[in-house]
């Protein structure tokens, strides 16, 4: 699936600039945690926000996401798995907060 | 990004190694959902305490920010060792992930030191629910972290005992396992940040 991208998979330069990314997003969010008192709504969204970036990120740098040869299956399948969480992980949070809403006479 | 050049060693064209990588891709994919599953379960759990400790009361910080570190060098030493293989520099290639699986011991060592650490103040799994997805959750994680150290050292073995040049069929396994290094640790900034970071908040 990366096989024409010798290049990529040779290079060590994606792997220092995914390492660099990683570094400082990771320590971004350790300081803003640790240094800075945000409301906690505020906080978790900005928390989640650079997670998913540097995840971003790690799938450009490490994986080679979306340089493969057409037809581009595993990305493909990085989608089918993303809608599938989203699914379950929303699902789950959401029919769970309304749990007690659903369930209690009169609620 | 370089031409593709049919005489250059080894010739990643072949099937097999292609459809291997992407046959080790999906599993991970799968292990996603898993992973994602136990996400699921810790959202829903983690605020019920049943009256005990809290995630704002067990965590240190700066002890899981340590751990971070040895596995984001993991996976960057796993890439190195992965491009040394596609180079076919066998002994650069072993040293590297002689180095990954080393930064996984590490990882398992503090990993294990904090389980040790909660079970001995008497917070177990059987505590409340929070600390039954916490143990679910980074438990599994755990486990595969033991499995990769495992795998490392598998995988490697036949590369040194074999010819100078990897070959083919140890390139595949060698790119499967950079890959694997790779994926524990995009797992394990969702841990970070989810169980740990905002947990302690």
């Amino acid at each position: 699936m990366i096989d024409r991208h010798h290049g990529w998979n040779k290079s060590f330069k994606p792997l220092f600039i995914g390492l660099t990314i990683s570094l400082i997003l990771t320590m971004a969010a350790y300081h803003i945690v640790t240094r800075h008192h945000l409301p906690p709504t505020l906080l978790m969204w900005t928390l989640l926000t650079l997670a998913f970036g540097q995840v971003v990120f790690q799938f450009i740098f490490y994986f080679h996401m979306g340089l493969e040869e057409k037809p581009t299956w595993g990305t493909y399948s990085l989608y089918f798995v993303i809608a599938i969480l989203i699914i379950i992980i929303g699902g789950s949070i959401w029919i769970m907060s309304n749990l007690k809403y659903n369930t209690m006479p009169g609620g | 990004m370089e031409a593709s050049n049919p005489e250059q060693y080894p010739d990643t064209h072949h099937d097999t190694y292609s459809k291997t990588l992407f046959g080790f891709w999906l599993y991970l994919m799968t292990d996603f959902i898993l992973f994602g599953s136990l996400f699921a379960i810790w959202a829903v759990l983690r605020n019920n305490t049943f009256g005990g400790p809290g995630s704002q009361d067990l965590f240190s910080l700066s002890w899981n920010l340590f751990q971070t570190f040895l596995l984001m060098f993991a996976s960057f030493t796993g890439g190195v060792g992965g491009a040394y293989a596609h180079r076919n520099e066998k002994n650069r290639c072993l040293s590297w992930f002689l180095i990954t699986a080393a930064l996984g011991i590490g990882f398992l060592i503090m990993q294990t030191m904090e389980f040790a650490r909660l079970i001995e103040a008497g917070h177990t799994w059987k505590g409340s629910g929070f600390l039954s997805a916490f143990f679910t959750l980074v438990g599994t994680f755990w486990a595969h972290i033991i499995f990769a150290v495992l795998f490392t050292f598998i995988i490697i073995w036949p590369v040194w005992r074999g010819d100078r040049d990897i070959g083919l069929r140890n390139l595949t396994r060698l790119t499967c396992l950079r890959q694997f290094w790779q994926f524990l640790f995009v797992v394990w900034i969702f841990i970070f940040t989810i169980v740990y970071l905002l947990g302690a908040k």
